[in-house]
């Protein structure tokens, strides 16, 4: 073996195949990195929300200064929320319900209360609350009051708010264990809850209760309040559907389309990272070329020592072996720099998306590994199945 | 393998000649394992071509070549690879050695393959051939007749059941050939093969059983 490969890294080109190693180096880490990057800030938006399936919409009647003065109704009329359920585009209508009483917040940690506010809540059916938690719920026994905030609110209080009272960033789980005592005042009773805080939502930008909680202390504190809801949420099938922009426009509602919206942002991250995805793929693919062009060379070269090993005794397979190996090795060592390499780039965006997200869970590099390997799998059986052919060529004396 | 048969054989570049006459073209020719053959060419009467459709390096003959009942035309890779390995050993007219490797590399390679002599005995046969200082010199630095000396070598470093040998002696003096002559002849009497040694004129001083005419 040590011979044949004497005679046919003859003619081997160290330029070409150093332009063949950057080529495909780039190529390879711009596909495993696009890959990789998708797959670890995909959950930093997603959260619970299955991608794009489901887009929601917050609807509500317009408020003019003259509407406001003159108390014409802003609430939603039975009628009318029946006819936005009828609606083709529609898949589902929640009301949000809120608490028509007095409601105080006090919060502390540790049982001492820091500060207190005035407050209300807000709940809409459980299947549209994009928080999942096993403590969503209410029970007068227990009197605990489960509450889901807006993510900006913690946005707003990390990055504007801490920093320049030089407080410390609060995680979502420091969140939850911060204690808030609520004190609920209407129809002559007075009542104390706890507080807890168990979710972030994307979707919701409100202070969100269970409904069985709204729907109680409603009836307990306010029983004689209309209860007619301001805001509904639609759940669209399409969101680009045009129908629902008339049907709301004709309508006269406003639709405060919700900006962090998981589905939208994660579309276009996926648009993002396939755009890049294919460039990084194109360069692989020319980088292919180089390398298949330089092998082709390489055997057209040395066709007449190919020829004479096969004369004398030697196998296509045996002859096909040296050039098959240099091409998987090369791709091996590619394959192995790039993930070494994604792994150092991804441990500074990491950081960075850490800072941002602090409850970020990723996934590892093995989605990038995996397709590693499956584009390394693919690219070195076509390089074998290339050399061979070419070396069966000079066999049939073509 | 017993017996090689050329049946009715004819290269096509032939197809269009009518005036023909040759012992080996458009007849039947057999050459049986254990014997001496002699084909005497003028050059452009395909001795060449012969060989290198016995060989299998080519196939641009009508007629038939069949190893002993088998049809060669039929044949796989595989099945040539391993007759070039074990069965059919060929000294090239154009030698076909490795420029790029030393004269003991260039029979090692071949070695290598078929594990079938050690290097005792091929740096026996380089000294009695007279090309013992020339071992570990480039082929490319050496001379034709010499060249010629390192391809029979080569030749011999695997089993077979013929020898083909094509002008092996072009470049060698009256010695040398001999030599040459009586190694060859001392292997394939070993194998109890049977050799076939082409010539244009010139050709080794060797009791032929059977001489054709190309």
């Amino acid at each position: 073996m040590k011979l044949v490969w004497k005679l046919l890294r003859q003619h081997i080109s160290i330029g070409q195949l150093v332009g063949f190693f950057f080529a495909n180096l780039f190529g390879m880490l711009i596909v495993l990195l696009s890959v990789q990057f998708y797959q670890d800030v995909k959950p930093a938006f997603s959260q619970e929300d299955s991608f794009i399936k489901n887009d929601f919409l917050i609807v509500s009647k317009s408020i003019s200064t003259l509407g406001g003065l003159s108390g014409v109704s802003s609430t939603f009329t039975e009628e009318e929320i029946q006819d936005i359920e009828e609606q083709p585009f529609a898949s589902g209508v929640g009301k949000f319900t809120a608490t028509q009483f007095h409601v105080a917040a006090a919060f502390g940690i540790n049982g001492a209360p820091s500060f207190s506010t005035d407050m209300f809540f807000e709940s809409v059916p459980r299947e549209f609350v994009d928080v999942k938690s096993d403590q969503w719920g209410f029970s007068e026994e227990e009197g605990v009051v489960p509450i889901v905030l807006p993510r900006s609110y913690l946005a707003i209080y990390n990055f504007g708010f801490a920093p320049t009272q030089s407080l410390p960033k609060i995680s979502e789980d420091l969140a939850g264990l911060v204690n808030m005592i609520i004190v609920v005042r209407g129809n002559g009773m007075e009542r104390r809850l706890e507080g807890k805080v168990v979710g972030f939502s994307n979707r919701l930008n409100t202070i969100l209760a269970p409904e069985e909680f709204v729907n109680w202390s409603n009836h307990m504190f306010a029983p004689h309040e209309d209860t007619s809801p301001t805001r509904l949420i639609v759940q669209v099938k399409n969101p680009a559907d045009d129908s629902i922009m008339q049907y709301f426009g004709d309508k006269g509602y406003e639709i405060a389309e919700d900006k962090l919206d998981a589905g939208k942002t994660m579309f276009f991250l996926r648009i993002v990272s396939g755009i890049v995805m294919a460039i990084g793929l194109l360069i692989s693919l020319l980088s292919f070329y180089i390398l298949m062009l330089s092998i082709y060379l390489l055997v057209q070269k040395n066709t007449q020592k190919l020829q004479n090993l096969l004369l004398i005794g030697y196998s296509p397979a045996r002859v096909s072996m040296p050039y098959q190996l240099l091409t998987i090795g090369m791709n091996a060592i590619v394959l192995v720099i790039s993930i070494v390499l994604l792994g150092i780039i991804r441990n500074y965006y990491l950081d960075m998306l850490w800072s941002v997200f602090p409850e970020m869970d990723t996934s590892g590099l093995m989605p990038a590994i995996l397709l590693g390997l499956g584009l390394f799998a693919l690219v070195s059986i076509i390089n074998v199945v290339a050399v061979r052919s070419k070396v069966m060529k000079i066999w049939k004396n073509k | 393998m017993n017996r090689i048969t050329l049946q009715n054989a004819l290269p096509n570049v032939f197809a269009q000649r009518t005036d023909i006459q040759s012992d080996i073209w458009q007849t039947d020719a057999v050459f049986e394992r254990g014997h001496l053959y002699l084909v005497e060419a003028n050059s452009g009467t395909g001795k060449s071509s012969m060989c290198s459709y016995i060989i299998g390096y080519r196939h641009d003959y009508s007629g038939m070549i069949l190893f002993d009942q088998e049809d060669v035309s039929k044949y796989s890779t595989n099945k040539w690879v391993q007759i070039r390995k074990s069965s059919l050993s060929h000294v090239f007219q154009e030698l076909r050695l490795f420029p790029e490797l030393t004269a003991l590399e260039n029979v090692q390679i071949k070695n290598n393959l078929t594990h079938f002599k050690d290097k005792k005995q091929i740096l026996e046969w380089f000294d009695a051939l007279g090309i013992a200082d020339k071992v570990d010199q480039k082929i490319g630095k050496m001379s034709f007749g010499q060249q010629q000396r390192v391809a029979m070598i080569r030749a011999l470093v695997q089993p077979f059941d013929f020898l083909l040998a094509d002008e092996p002696i072009s470049h060698l003096d009256e010695t040398n050939s001999g030599i040459m002559a009586e190694i060859m002849m001392q292997e394939a009497k070993a194998q109890g093969a049977g050799v076939i040694v082409t010539s244009i004129g010139k050709h080794m001083q060797l009791p032929y059983e059977k001489v054709f005419r190309l």
